[in-house]
């Protein structure tokens, strides 16, 4: 008979006595902490995720095009093309695009497929992935080589997905040989609209389309900066290279993905923000819960308090004791939130096929606020216990 | 058996007054009580109920602070201390024996008889439930160690509870009507119980309506109105 394995079971017992009434309030407990665990998930987890897809379209990248909007004709032409890759600095990699479309007969029907011009660096500032085969080189770009490759949607409305060999693609009456099939890093930044690569597309060397193809401007400029430090710099120094030229510059869209990723990161940060008051408001009702099954319990076991007191049981022993218990009450919630707030996002997205990711965080943070939450409410109990008039106590009925 | 003349009394009260207020108008309890107990001695405190021995037994037990007068228990004033220093003089210094025994119902009764010993917490768990096996052998319970009170008859329990009161060997074993929920058969049983403690050197105050069972003292004080009826007692 340890003296805190007493305590425990004089704990564990006073709950016993109202199961009922502390499955109900673990259970407002649990609600409370799985709603922190989901919380504190979605801002950690769900942000990262965010930041991780917007910086898979390409790091550190700048992109600048003309809008067509304006007095004057607000397109990139191919001297502003010379003119930035010899003044703009900071830039470690550089790739135009042109953007053209041809026809193509998909199973009997004549499909439009956009066809890109650029260089072999767009691979790499676009962070793409060869599924099959490579990606065009220099040397190609340079000789103007018939060599394309093509999006894996293509590929698999064109070939149906099977292996390339020796595959020859008939684009503007030539034949283009396809070397590669690419998907790109992060393929959901297709939804968010800003993604020429994505679809029915066969990219083609730069040089190749500038001859072969209609097209007379550069549709958009990648510009990737040394380090995220020159970002502002590639911004500032492409705006100076336009202004130069005379150009109404309010007609060119000049843009780094920072800009998406401070707009992403206040928007999820104001998210989060906004959950967890919904989160501590349930937490503040379950507490309220354990505070007042605590009250009842106080007043139920008046005169077992008393019969302690009389016995010379100082005031921690009673405060230890009814904190004891709330905290079991509370820590028993969350368990059992935690559990809810780990299991019912990896169900969901059992169900549904999609990983749904969890905060290992979330789930240090859930524990020690329902220790917390215990202890705080189960304070007024408690002290309520340990300040009884012994007298009155004792003969209670 | 005559206390010593010069060895200071266990109990000394000096003028304890206290009133009840009950809407307002304060009902007396106790009108100035003056009164002594020495080391060793069995006195019995009867009165009438509403005579204020009630009052009296909370307040020479430390369960009630609020009074006015002084105490002094074993040479100690004891009037205006704190209540963690009351909880503490109670626990080494006051064995209480109630009425309604006052077990805790979720606890063996080795457990409750140990209560104390822990709460004192100047002692080993083990020793604590070694030293309240000791007091429940002694009341001829060494048998029913594991047993909860309500598993016991009515004189068992009230047994179990004077084991519990003597196990932190406390100076002074207070009594409260300690035979009125028993039978005449029982209430024998646990008034020798009490003469045999009180041979044994106890120092005991009990307080009973009960004629038969003041009979048992050594001395009586008749209380009436919250005054002793002989002056000082």
């Amino acid at each position: 008979m340890a003296w805190h394995n007493l305590l425990f079971r004089l704990a564990w017992e006073g709950l016993q006595g109202q199961r009922g009434r502390s499955l109900l309030t673990m259970l407002a407990m649990g609600i409370g902490t799985a709603s922190v665990v989901v919380v504190v998930s979605i801002g950690l987890v769900g942000r990262d995720y965010v930041v991780s897809l917007i910086e898979g379209v390409g790091s550190n990248l700048v992109f600048a095009y003309g809008t067509g909007i304006g007095p004057n004709p607000t397109e990139l032409s191919f001297e502003d093309l010379d003119l930035l890759r010899e003044r703009v600095r900071g830039v470690s990699a550089l790739a135009p695009v042109l953007d053209d479309a041809a026809t193509v007969p998909i199973d009997g029907e004549p499909r439009v497929v956009a066809v890109l011009g650029s260089t072999a660096s767009y691979y790499q500032v676009r962070n793409l992935r060869m599924l099959q085969g490579r990606f065009f080189s220099d040397l190609e770009d340079r000789n103007f080589a018939k060599v394309c490759v093509i999006s894996k949607e293509l590929h698999r409305d064109l070939y149906g997905g099977r292996e390339l060999h020796d595959t020859y693609l008939r684009l503007f009456d030539l034949r283009f040989r396809v070397i590669g099939v690419y998907r790109e890093g992060v393929e959901s930044a297709a939804a968010l609209e800003k993604s020429e690569a994505a679809g029915l597309v066969a990219i083609v060397p730069f040089w190749t389309l500038k001859h072969v193809g209609n097209t007379r401007t550069v549709d958009v400029v990648y510009m990737q900066a040394e380090s995220p430090e020159t970002v502002p710099t590639v911004v500032a120094d492409t705006k100076d290279v336009l202004i130069s030229q005379y150009r109404n510059i309010d007609g060119y869209t000049i843009e780094s993905l920072d800009t998406y990723l401070v707009l992403v990161k206040q928007v999820s940060d104001a998210i989060t923000l906004g959950l967890m008051a919904i989160a501590g408001v349930s937490l503040l009702v379950a507490g309220i819960g354990v505070m007042n099954i605590m009250l009842v319990t106080v007043t139920e076991r008046t005169r077992d308090i008393g019969i302690r007191l009389a016995l010379g049981a100082g005031r921690r022993d009673i405060l230890l004791q009814f904190l004891l218990e709330a905290s079991i009450l509370s820590l028993a919630g969350g368990v059992f939130g935690v559990g809810l707030g780990v299991g019912l996002p990896i169900w969901i997205g059992f169900i549904n096929d999609v990983p749904i990711p969890v905060s290992g965080v979330s789930v240090v943070v859930a524990f020690g606020v329902s220790m917390l939450v215990g202890v705080f409410f189960g304070l007024y109990p408690a002290r309520k216990a340990a300040d009884m008039n012994i007298v009155e106590s004792l003969s209670y009925e | 058996m005559s206390p010593l003349a010069d060895s200071e009394p266990l109990i000394q009260l000096s003028a304890v007054s206290k009133s009840y207020g009950r809407d307002g108008v304060p009902v007396p309890a106790l009108r100035g009580v003056d009164m002594e107990v020495q080391h060793g001695e069995f006195t019995a405190v009867m009165g009438p109920s509403g005579s204020g021995k009630s009052t009296l037994l909370h307040i020479v037990g430390l369960l009630d602070a609020d009074y006015e007068g002084s105490y002094h228990l074993d040479g100690e004033l004891t009037t205006g201390r704190s209540r963690e220093e009351l909880s503490l003089l109670r626990n080494r210094s006051i064995g209480f024996v109630f009425q309604q025994f006052h077990l805790l119902p979720q606890l063996s009764i080795l457990e409750n008889a140990a209560l104390p010993a822990l709460y004192s917490r100047t002692l080993a768990p083990a020793e604590c439930e070694e030293r309240a096996r000791l007091r429940l052998e002694e009341v001829d319970l060494g048998h029913r160690l594991g047993h909860r009170p309500n598993e016991l008859s009515s004189g068992q329990r009230q047994r179990a509870a004077i084991a519990r009161a003597l196990v932190n060997e406390p100076p002074l074993l207070l009594a409260d009507e300690p035979t009125g929920a028993l039978d005449s058969k029982t209430m024998r049983e646990i008034l020798e119980l009490f003469a045999q403690l009180h041979a044994n050197g106890a120092t005991i105050v009990l307080i009973t309506h009960d004629r038969e069972v003041a009979a048992a003292a050594q001395r009586v004080v008749h209380f009436r109105d919250g005054q002793t009826l002989d002056g000082v007692a």
